[in-house]
This record gives structure tokens, sequence and C-alpha cells, in this order.
């Protein structure tokens, strides 16, 4: 989750004399500790539950949660993009919703999910081609050109609906069936087939043992290797692509230099706004691959209104990642797996309201231990109350779930303020003298 | 000054496109009794081509268009459905009998008529609009739904079936009523688990086919082997879900569609599991309220569609319920008659 080298770490627990700092783990290691850490909570929460739910660790939970986060991450992902250059995106949504009808009617057309999402792509990237017009040649404010996009985008769609699809067998507000691309599961992990050959489903057989810990690690390993489909895959790969892409280039530096100092970028004889038209029409290709996804992989056709706010969503993981592609990933699964709970359990909410309560009382421990009084006292209130709650109630009402992650959001937002560091130039309009 | 043009420019672009987009497209007929009458009908959200509820009151306009000869004028509600209110007062202006098609128009309705009291509205799906030139137009959805919950235990074989919702509010809880008395009044012992996709005021269950497909999937996977959807446009993902887990696992799952004949229309691919369609007629009741205008014989109040006048029921097409068609008959009649009756609330 922490970026590669070339920035310094900015923990703020590094207080040489605190008891936690003996303990500070770094970097890669950090983050494998944490995802244990968190693995292991869920299945202790699993276990011990008052209603039973079998939901939060099984693999169809997680390898459906995974499905559901692409396009908040395509999103996120996009956003930072272009926030990195140093342009504000709040037309992700719009460029989302270009990219579901263009999936779809390229998936209906050419008879292709993968040609499909390239139609999606490319719209994404038009769009996000006439964002950079207005705002970096024009010098638009960035909120206005989000918001003529944002409007823009299902005009378009309904016009180009009502005109395409009735003679494909849809209708003015949606495309008709779209068959995605297949799926496929890892061999030996997930039982997947080499060449007709059907390997042995090792993480299947321990999930399905029911050995503690073992049982359920297993099924949220196996959510990530399980029926996965093609389109997932390379929404995965895009995480590490983007990081690396963004950390390790000299078109990267060039891209952040941008969106931290302009001025300082132009004086060095950076071409400011062709870098700040790379990253908002980078940004549009991967808002558009996200909603293509939507349409084609995890909806099966186009649905005027289908996005739901998925690139308002994916801004807030962005943000809730610190403009990291880690953190936006981890944001991204981290509201792809409540939705997912809330749709498939009912029951399992309330056995994650447990989860959340133990985690405020690890947090309460560790800023207890880091002699920080009022957020360790806030924090222990906290999980008492949540944890009051859940032994209080059988059922929470099927809104709260609805809202969970917008809630983590806001703690995040509120406990990490100190921590999130947008880049320095991000929004200004930078005109050349 | 140059940058404030470029930004009312693209503001006046983005709105001209939404605006074209929003158009009303009139079409003209020649036939007897009405012409002259002017109708005019304002669509909920999405609009004609939905396929669905939308789509059912348009058929009952064009009906009305060829048989009567009316002269129609429609309008939709945009994206967030901000401008219902002001598309009825448009309406109201040229027209003299106005639809509002969905029970969202009980409010903007209340407005428009006290604002236009020589004008007559009609509601479609509520009962709360109290006025002297407003006739509610209510359906026994319960009632239809008992039919296909019976069709859905009938059908059966795992003992356990599902119902999803587009939206956890009073009216699609009819549905879910209706289909559960159907099912245990086939098999009292029968399992059935009931899911709604979003709680209001978030009205995005009806329009989000990925929510619908996930919960279709837990469900077969958790054993249901007949879902019923009451959800709109997310139905799609239940078919969808129905014909993936039938082909992944080499059985055969069944899905139930809604308010119109969704075997004709959910696509060719899905269509072999689609058991049947709890069939709302909102063409009839539009079609009637337009004739009894026409006539003069405008009634205001309430008025419910039922078995007994086949404003809603079962459909028929692809013949996945012929062999069970006489026990679903026979029910209709005991509901009818009053022998049995159906709840309005799970």
């Amino acid at each position: 989750m922490t970026a590669p080298t070339t920035e310094p770490q900015a923990e703020p627990m590094d207080n040489s004399d605190s008891v936690a700092s003996r303990f500070a783990l770094t970097g890669t290691r950090r983050l494998i500790a944490l995802v244990v850490l968190g693995m292991v909570l869920l299945a202790l929460t699993e276990r011990f539950a008052r209603i039973p739910t079998t939901d939060l660790t099984s693999s169809g939970t997680w390898s459906i949660a995974l499905g559901w986060s692409i396009p908040i991450l395509m999103a996120g992902l996009g956003g930072m993009f272009s926030e990195r250059s140093g342009v504000v995106n709040i037309g992700l949504e719009g460029l989302l919703i270009l990219g579901t009808w263009f999936g779809a009617y390229g998936t209906v057309v050419t008879g292709s999910p993968w040609l499909g999402i390239l139609f999606a792509i490319v719209a994404g990237g038009v769009g996000g081609l006439v964002m950079a017009v207005a705002t970096v040649s024009f010098g638009v404010d960035h909120i206005i050109v989000g918001t003529a996009i944002l409007v823009m985008a299902p005009g378009i769609s309904r016009y180009l609906s009502g005109l395409l699809f009735p003679d494909h067998g849809g209708s003015i507000t949606q495309s008709p069936n779209l068959g995605g691309v297949s799926t496929f599961s890892v061999p030996f992990l997930a039982g997947g087939a080499i060449f007709g050959w059907e390997s042995p489903d090792i993480l299947g057989s321990i999930e399905r043992s029911n050995a503690f810990l073992a049982s359920e690690a297993a099924g949220i390993l196996r959510g990530f290797v399980f029926q996965m489909s093609w389109f997932t895959l390379i929404g995965i790969l895009v995480i590490p692509g983007s990081a690396w892409v963004l950390w390790r280039t000299r078109f990267g530096l060039r891209l952040r230099s941008v969106g931290e100092s302009p001025d300082a970028a132009d004086s060095l004889g950076i071409d400011v706004y062709r870098y700040k038209y790379y990253g908002v029409i980078i940004s549009g290709l991967l808002a558009g691959y996200g909603g293509g996804f939507l349409a084609i992989q995890l909806s099966g056709l186009y649905k005027e209104g289908q996005t739901q706010g998925k690139g308002f969503i994916g801004l807030a993981t962005m943000i809730f990642g610190n403009w990291r592609p880690g953190g936006t990933a981890s944001g991204a699964l981290l509201f792809g797996f409540t939705e997912t709970l809330r749709l498939r359990d009912p029951a399992a909410p309330h056995a994650l309201l447990l989860f959340v309560a133990i985690v405020l009382g690890l947090f309460a421990l560790r800023a207890g231990l880091q002699r920080r009084v009022v957020p360790a006292a806030g924090l222990g209130v906290a999980g008492l109350l949540i944890f009051w709650y859940y032994m209080a109630v059988d059922t929470v009402p099927n809104q709260l779930p609805q809202i969970t992650p917008f809630i983590a959001v806001i703690v995040v937002l509120l406990f990490a303020t100190r921590r999130l560091r947008m880049p320095a130039a991000d929004g200004q309009i930078w005109i050349k003298d | 000054m140059r940058k404030k043009l470029l930004v009312l420019l693209a503001i006046l672009a983005a709105f001209a496109l939404v605006a074209a987009a929003c158009g009303s497209d009139d079409d003209t007929a020649e036939s007897d009794a009405g012409a002259g009458v002017n109708i005019g009908l304002v669509y909920d959200i999405g609009g004609r081509g939905d396929q669905s509820f939308n789509d059912s009151a348009a058929a009952g306009l064009d009906e009305a268009v060829a048989d009567l000869g009316i002269e129609p004028s429609e309008a939709s509600a945009d994206e967030t459905g901000s401008n219902r209110e002001e598309l009825l007062n448009l309406q109201a202006e040229g027209n003299e009998l106005v639809f509002g098609v969905g029970f969202l128009f009980a409010e903007p309705m209340t407005n428009a008529a006290t604002a236009n009291p020589d004008i007559n509205f009609a509601i479609i799906d509520d009962s709360s609009v109290d006025l002297p030139n407003v006739a509610s137009l209510v359906f026994a959805e319960h009632e239809g739904s008992f039919l296909v919950g019976a069709a859905a235990a009938l059908k059966s074989e795992s003992g356990k079936v599902g119902f999803i919702g587009g939206v956890n509010i009073e009216l699609i809880q009819r549905f879910e009523a209706g289909f559960i008395a159907g099912a245990k009044a086939v098999d009292p012992d029968i399992e059935i688990v009931s899911q709604y996709l979003t709680e209001p005021p978030d009205f995005g269950g009806f329009n989000d086919p990925a929510a619908g497909k996930v919960v279709a999937q837990s469900m077969f996977e958790g054993g249901s082997d007949v879902v019923y959807h009451a959800a709109g446009g997310s139905g799609a993902g239940l078919f969808t879900a129905a014909k993936e887990y039938s082909e992944a696992n080499d059985t055969k799952v069944w899905a139930i569609g809604v308010d119109s004949d969704q075997y004709l229309t959910a696509g060719e691919d899905v269509q072999e599991y689609i058991l049947t369609s709890m069939l709302k007629r909102v063409n009839v009741a539009v079609r009637n309220t337009i004739e009894a205008h026409v006539n003069g014989d405008f009634a205001a109040g309430s008025q419910v569609f039922d078995l007994s006048v086949d404003g809603v029921g079962y459909s028929t097409s692809g013949g996945a319920v012929d062999d069970i068609a006489d026990q679903l008959d026979d029910f209709k009649q005991q509901i009818i008659d009053g022998e049995i009756t159906v709840p309005e609330t799970p």
C-alpha cells in the first residue's frame, strides 16, 4: 500500500519513543500483515457470530465481490491518473456510462465481448479527450467540465439507444442480452483444468473441510482464483501496472510533476499540456473499461442508470487510497465486498458488526499504546457502542449495510487526514505564459 | 470573458443534448370516435421502451390511438424524476386527460390536478390522490403474484423458491405477499427466501441488473430452483443468472417475470428459463380510462384492476405452465369467488 522508494515514509506513528513503533512494519510486509490480520478477524467473526452465516469468507462471495469491485476500481484508478496530472475529474460517472453503452453496442454489433470492451475503452478515451480539451487547452473550470460530461453522457447514451438498440432487440433504455467472456479457475489452487484435465481443487477441499481458520482463509483466497473472468484479471493487473507507470517510469514522473508543480515542470522543459492530456485521456480509457465491464460482464446487458453512482464511489476510493493504486484497490474491494455481502446474505452484515467492533477496538488499543488519549477513547467508545448494537439486535436494517462503505470512507477521512495528501496543483487551471 | 462564454457554451451544449434525448414524439393516427381528443401521458424514469411497466402503458395508449383515434402526446421524467410535476403541468396545457405512469407521480399529480381543475388526470399504481378530477388506477398485484407463486411451488423440485424485490416499499411487498401465499397454498412446507435490492429512498433497485444477478445467483446456489422478481429493469439479471447457473451446473432453474410477458421481450437466449410472467395489464387500465373519457364517463376515485376483470394474470408463452394451467385457473376462480383471500402484506 505504501508507495515505493521515491516518496519518504510519512508515518505519524513513527514517534521513536512509542511502544508501537518497535513493532511497526513497513511496505509490503505491513500490507501482508494487515491482510492476514483481516482474514483471521473475519474467520473469527464468522465462527462466533450470533446469527450464523457462512458468506463472510465463502469463495462465492469473494469471487463475486472481486468482479463487483472492478468498475469502482477502474473509476478510482482513472481518477487517480487524472488528478495526478492535476485535473480533478468528477465526470468519471459520465465516462463509466459511456463505457457501458459503447461496450454493449460494440458487443452487439461485433458479437464479441473482447471487441465490445475495446469500443468501451475508446469511447471512454474520447470522453476523456473532450474533457482534456476543455480543461487543459481552454482552461475551463474542472468542476464545470466534469458536470457537463455527467449531464451529457446519459443524454448521448439514451439518444443512441433509441436510434440503434431497437433494431437489435433492445429498446431505448436497454440493450439486448450480452454474453460476457469466459471464466477460468487456477489449476491446483481452485481446480482449474489444464488442457481438459481437471486438476485437484486444493483450496476448495480445505474450504469444505471446516477446519478452523484454514477453511475460512482458503475460502477467501479461493475467491481470487476461482471462476474469474479474463476481464477481471485484466482489471486486477491494472493495479500494479499503474503503480509501475506512475512511480517507475519517466512518463510517470513527468505526469506526477505536472500535477504537483506545473510551473517547475514547465521550467524544466516538460510539455505540461501534453502530460495533462495524457492523464485525463488515460482516466477516460480506464473508466471506459470499467463501464464496459459493468455492462458486458457484470450485468449481461446495458441498462439505463445501471452505473448507480459507481463513478463517484470510485472517486471516494481514490481519496480513501490517498491517490495511490494499492489504497484505491483496497477501497474498491471494501465497497465491492460490503455490497456483495449485503446482496447475497441479509444475515451476514449482522456478523460484520462484530468485525467492525473488533477492528475499532484494535485501533483504540494502538492509539492507547501511542498515548493518544482522545482518539483512543473515541475509538474505544465507538467500538463498544457497535458491540452493544451487535448484541442487542438480531437483524440490521437493510439500509445499514448499504451505507457501510460510505461510513468507512468518512471514518478513514476523519482519522487519516494527516496522512492524506492530494497532488499539490490538483484542480488548478494552468495556462502557459 | 472568453472563459465565461466557453462555460456557457458547454452548458448549453449539454442541455441541448439532454433536451434532444428527452423530447417527446407525437405520432398521429386516423380513426373515429375520439378524433380531436388530446390525451397526454407522462412516463416515469425509463420511459417508452423499458420492456416493462412504461411499455405496458404505452401499449394502452397505442391501442387507444388505433381504436379511438385520439391524439396522444407523451413525455418522460428525467433521470432523477425531478421534473414530474412540470411535465404534468405541461401536458395539462393542451390535453383533456393526462396520465402519470407510476406511484411516484402521487405528489406531483396532487399539485398539478389542483392547479388544473378543468383537466382530468389519472394515476397508475397509487390511490392516495383524493381529488374530484383524478382517477386512481390500481392493480391487485398480490392476486396475480399468488398465481405465479402457486406455479413456482408446483414446478419446484427442491422445495425452495425465491423472491427478488426491487425496492422495499409497500407496492412491492404486495407482490411478495401474494407470491408467498400462492406457494404456501400449494405446499405448506415450502421454503421461501425474499430479498430486496435497495431500500427507499434509493430506487436504484429497479434499474440494477448486476445486483439482480448477484441476488439470483446466491438464491440458486442456496437451493432455490424457481425465483420470481418484481424488480423492473433489474430482473434482466435474474434471467441471465438462471441461464448461467443452469448451464454451469447442468440443471434447470426457472425465473418468473413480472408486469409484461417477459418471455417475449427478455431475449431469445434466456427464453427457455422463463416459466411464466405475472401480468399487470396497465395497457387495459390506460385504454379503458381513455375510452371512458371519450364517452364522457370519466370517473374520479379509485379503480381496482384485479383478477375478475383480468387486470392481472399470468402468461403462458413458451408453454412451460401448460401442464399446471388447470390448477392455476382453479386457484384463479377461487380468488375471484372470494374463497381465497390473498394477503397484501408479507
